[in-house]
């Protein structure tokens, strides 16, 4: 045997000890400190990612300028829902970083500023979501994790709407009209009804986002 | 004299602020006539302040869509002219918002906030996102000629609009990211807490101040009125 050949040897015997250690880790779950820790640093390749998910989720939203004219319970978060739970949802489970959902929130904020004002308060619903998520999942090590991150997102911004119908919608009207609808005239069957709706609408986007994200996955694509 | 000489764009931060003023103003107000008086001036304004492009792009759109909502207003309160003006001014302040916030370049909107000593993390990914609506446009298209190419059927049926556009599209959004990423990383970007200079700065102009101060003066005087 050549000292060339020995030398090839040693290397595949080298990489194969390293592989398998690996997944030996992999199995215990103990593959480096990374996985163990619950934050983690944010590299460029996760900004980058964000912020072309977000622009996605951005253009699929841009119908929010005629739904906010729309004076019905509810109507903002159905009409969003999917695109609001779809992409944030690939966007967590490429980045599967704590404030991966807060980074697209902040992304977004500054054309929602311009779309409709009260939507900016989004970066607030994302943070409860992912405090929520933390809480309950401690991470986003779980694709579920994800999706419960991403169906809450949009749902929380259903308080919102509270404030927009009370304080710019009748401020120049006596008759507090606008207030009414928001509570459904009185139907609570028909806002809890509508609520539930916004619930299963961003909970169906958050699972085909799962969804594609695990063929991405499969596919190599998603590191 | 940069605080005196003419520029061709609006300072990011104004363009925002007055956005933000004449779209509360406009919803605040919407239901009577001193609102579409002020947002008429306001209109005026903004094209005087160099914004007339962005008057010309958003201004079919307000007539086509404000026009149907304000038709549907009209007859769903039993042609009361009150509900048709409020939607009327609701289309109008939302619209006249976007035109200074169309105005912003990307480029100097992330210089404005670099200046402010935002986190580059986040000026980062608002110039990516952006600058990044053409290409995704462009990749949208491509993707829905290569369905067209293949015979793949309507993008109306859901399963061909996720196994043939869907999944194509995410695909190489992934790949133009890591491609993305490479090439900022490349060029010497860091995340970290390491030292920058901001290569153009943006100054805050008479022109701007004047511009804010008009576009508050009028509030005032419709207000007043």
């Amino acid at each position: 045997m050549t000292p060339r050949e020995k030398a090839i040897l040693e290397l595949v015997r080298f990489s194969e000890e390293e592989q398998r250690i690996a997944v030996e880790a992999e199995r215990h779950g103990e593959s480096g400190k990374a996985k163990r820790k619950i934050f983690q640093k944010y590299m460029i390749k996760d900004i980058v990612f964000l912020a072309i998910i977000t622009c996605c989720t951005l253009i699929t939203g841009a119908v929010m300028p005629l739904l906010v004219n729309v004076p019905l319970f509810g109507i903002i978060q159905l009409g969003l829902g999917i695109q609001f739970s779809l992409f944030p949802v690939i966007g967590m489970m490429k980045v599967k970083k704590p404030f991966a959902l807060l980074l697209q929130s902040m992304f977004i904020s500054i054309f929602l500023m311009f779309m409709f004002p009260p939507m900016v308060l989004l970066i607030a619903c994302a943070l409860v979501a992912e405090l929520l998520t933390l809480l309950i999942f401690r991470g986003y090590h779980s694709d579920w994790a994800c999706v419960f991150a991403g169906t809450l997102y949009m749902p929380l911004t259903l308080p919102l709407l509270y404030m927009y119908y009370n304080v710019f919608y009748t401020v120049s009207g006596e008759e507090k009209a606008a207030v009414s609808m928001f509570i459904g005239g009185g139907n609570v069957g028909l806002t809890v009804g509508i609520s539930f709706a916004v619930i299963a609408v961003c909970f169906v986007g958050s699972v085909i986002g799962m969804v594609i994200a695990r063929e991405l996955k499969k596919a190599g694509k998603l590191k | 004299m940069a605080f005196f000489r003419h520029k061709r764009n609006l300072y990011p931060l104004i363009a925002i602020a007055s956005a933000l003023l004449i779209m509360v103003f406009g919803l605040v107000m919407a239901r009577t006539v001193a609102c579409s008086y002020f947002l008429l001036g306001a209109l005026a304004w903004v094209i005087l302040f160099g914004c007339y492009k962005q008057a010309l792009k958003a201004l079919p759109l307000f007539i086509l869509f404000g026009g149907v909502f304000t038709l549907i207003a009209y007859f769903s309160s039993e042609k009361n002219f009150d509900s048709a003006l409020a939607m009327t001014n609701r289309f109008g302040a939302v619209f006249l918002a976007v035109m200074p916030g169309m105005s912003i370049q990307a480029v100097a909107m992330t210089r404005n906030l670099s200046q402010l000593h935002t986190p580059r993390g986040i000026t980062l990914g608002m110039l990516i996102t952006m600058s990044f609506i053409p290409v995704l446009r462009a990749e949208i298209k491509r993707v829905r000629e290569a369905m067209k190419t293949r015979g793949a059927g309507s993008i109306f049926n859901p399963k061909i609009f996720y196994r043939a556009f869907l999944i194509p599209l995410v695909t190489r959004l992934v790949d133009i990211s890591d491609t993305l990423a490479l090439s900022i990383e490349t060029r010497g970007f860091t995340l970290g807490k390491s030292k920058y200079t901001v290569y153009k700065k943006e100054v805050i102009n008479v022109f701007d101040i004047l511009y804010l101060l008009g576009l508050i003066a009028g509030v005032a005087f419709a207000v007043v009125l």
